[in-house]
């Protein structure tokens, strides 16, 4: 096994680059942070809805978020090869098909965390902040959104890991990612597939274990923080 | 300066307010007393439509709270409001509390914004605590900046639901000074609370309310010394009794 990594480590890590495109784990990382970011806005503007005073705007967000949930990624992704090169009426590269299936896939989940955080917030906030006359938008944006996504840390880089393992389906579109790396290197190798794919869930879990790491020390953290300093 | 007319609310069919008919004058500090569940507090959040009510009007300097070209973010920019829980913007420092509504709603630039904070955080006599977040003040504390906080929309009415129920006793007086020296500066004033003592000495008037009816509406000094009604006689044996339990559990 050892033998597999010493021999392809760089297909793994970065793919084909600087020959070709870029691939591997960089990759992965690539895909999960654009749809992290690119995710969060939506999300926020969906969570929000989802808690705001307008009933057709909560059903709309409702109805939004079960959908996504209700429906397998991979669907998404598939829905998105065929359907966003008719929308926009041009090719699409499948990274960026890739992308925004797991936007749309993600935004629901994390909008579910960004309404969650905005529900623990004490009832007085919202109150008091209307009370001196500020929109809900405003009090929204001011006052319980900071406070909402300071206690929401931990939960989304908690869900980053579900991202990059979501990640892993935009193999099916041929997007050069780690599974893809490793369904190159099962190729090259030919023998020995169950250790190329042992090797492959060892490098997932070595990213996503240490990001939930991350997010466990951040709780403490924030927990810390709320009994004693602030 | 508030009128409240024939005011009507229930929760389901639960009937909270009754037929509320009242009102308050220019430069009044109002006291609404009465058991706890008679619609004091419900009545106070009604005036700024935190709560909403079925029956009747509500007229702030003469206009209908609730009318449809009403706008709900001025009406309550014009009027303060002071909680039982303080809430405090616990994001914020006490100098962005006291800064956030006179420039997002009131358009102060923050120069202007400040120098009334700084002025009104002397005022409550937290100068020195300008630069602290609401979580590292005392109750106290908290409360003077949330008071603080209303005065800084330069509203003409102040409400207050409670102000001193959530504090510990020894914090109490410090939050009635304040609210004292206001009373002496002729600020209107509506306020829900339990204080007795505060209310024969401050109000200009005493309502008491009980199942969700206003029962009395008479200066305090009529109001201790001579209630009308029998359930006011009662509350105010109840509440002005020395306690004798304390004694008792010594023993």
């Amino acid at each position: 096994m050892f033998d597999i990594l010493h021999d392809h480590l760089a297909l793994f890590l970065v793919g084909a680059w600087p020959h070709g495109p870029l691939g591997g784990v960089a990759n992965t990382l690539v895909l999960a942070a654009l749809g992290l970011v690119a995710s969060f806005p939506l999300a926020i503007a969906v969570g929000m809805a989802q808690v705001s005073p307008w009933r057709w705007l909560r059903t709309g967000a409702d109805a939004w978020t079960r959908l996504v949930r209700g429906i397998p990624l991979l669907l998404i992704i598939f829905w998105a090869y065929f359907a966003v090169p008719l929308l926009v009426g041009a090719e699409v590269s499948a990274f960026t098909t890739a992308v925004c299936a797991i936007i749309v896939y993600e935004s629901a989940f994390l909008a579910q965390i960004v309404r969650a955080g905005l529900e623990s917030l004490p009832r007085g906030q919202m109150e008091s902040a209307r009370s001196i006359g500020l929109s809900w938008l405003q009090s929204m944006r001011h006052v319980q959104l900071p406070q909402a996504l300071a206690n929401m840390l931990p939960s989304i880089v908690n869900q980053s890991v579900s991202i990059i393992k979501a990640t892993s389906l935009a193999y099916v579109i041929g997007v050069p990612e780690l599974t893809y790396s490793a369904a190159q290197v099962n190729t090259i190798t030919l023998t020995k597939p169950l250790q190329t794919f042992l090797l492959l869930a060892a490098f997932y879990f070595v990213l996503c274990f240490t990001l939930s790491r991350f997010a466990g020390w951040m709780e403490r953290r924030i927990a810390r923080r709320r009994l004693g300093l602030a | 300066m508030l009128q409240f007319e024939n005011v009507d609310k229930y929760y389901g069919a639960h009937h909270v307010l009754k037929g509320i008919d009242a009102k308050i004058e220019r430069g009044e500090v109002l006291v609404v007393c009465g058991p706890s569940g008679s619609g004091k507090s419900t009545l106070i959040r009604t005036v700024t439509r935190l709560e909403a009510i079925q029956g009747g009007r509500i007229l702030f300097e003469g206009r209908d709270v609730a009318a449809a070209d009403s706008n709900v973010n001025r009406l309550r920019a014009r009027i303060g409001f002071v909680f039982q829980s303080f809430n405090l913007f616990q994001n914020l420092s006490v100098r962005q509390n006291l800064m956030l509504g006179p420039i997002k709603v009131l358009g102060l630039s923050r120069d202007a914004a400040l120098a009334q904070a700084e002025t009104l955080l002397a005022k409550v006599g937290l100068a020195n605590k300008i630069d602290a977040m609401p979580a590292n003040l005392s109750g106290g504390q908290q409360q003077r900046v949330a008071i603080a906080r209303a005065l800084a929309m330069k509203p003409p009415l102040m409400l207050f639901d409670e102000p001193t129920s959530a504090l510990d006793p020894e914090m109490v007086q410090e939050v009635l000074q304040v609210m004292r020296a206001l009373a002496d500066e002729g600020m209107t004033m509506m306020i829900v609370t339990h204080e007795m003592g505060f209310a024969r000495e401050v109000a200009s008037r005493v309502w008491f309310m009980d199942h969700g009816q206003l029962l009395e509406d008479a200066p305090p000094a009529r109001f201790f010394d001579h209630p009308a009604h029998a359930r006011a006689q009662r509350f105010l044996q109840d509440v002005l009794r020395p306690a004798p339990r304390a004694a008792m559990l010594t023993d």
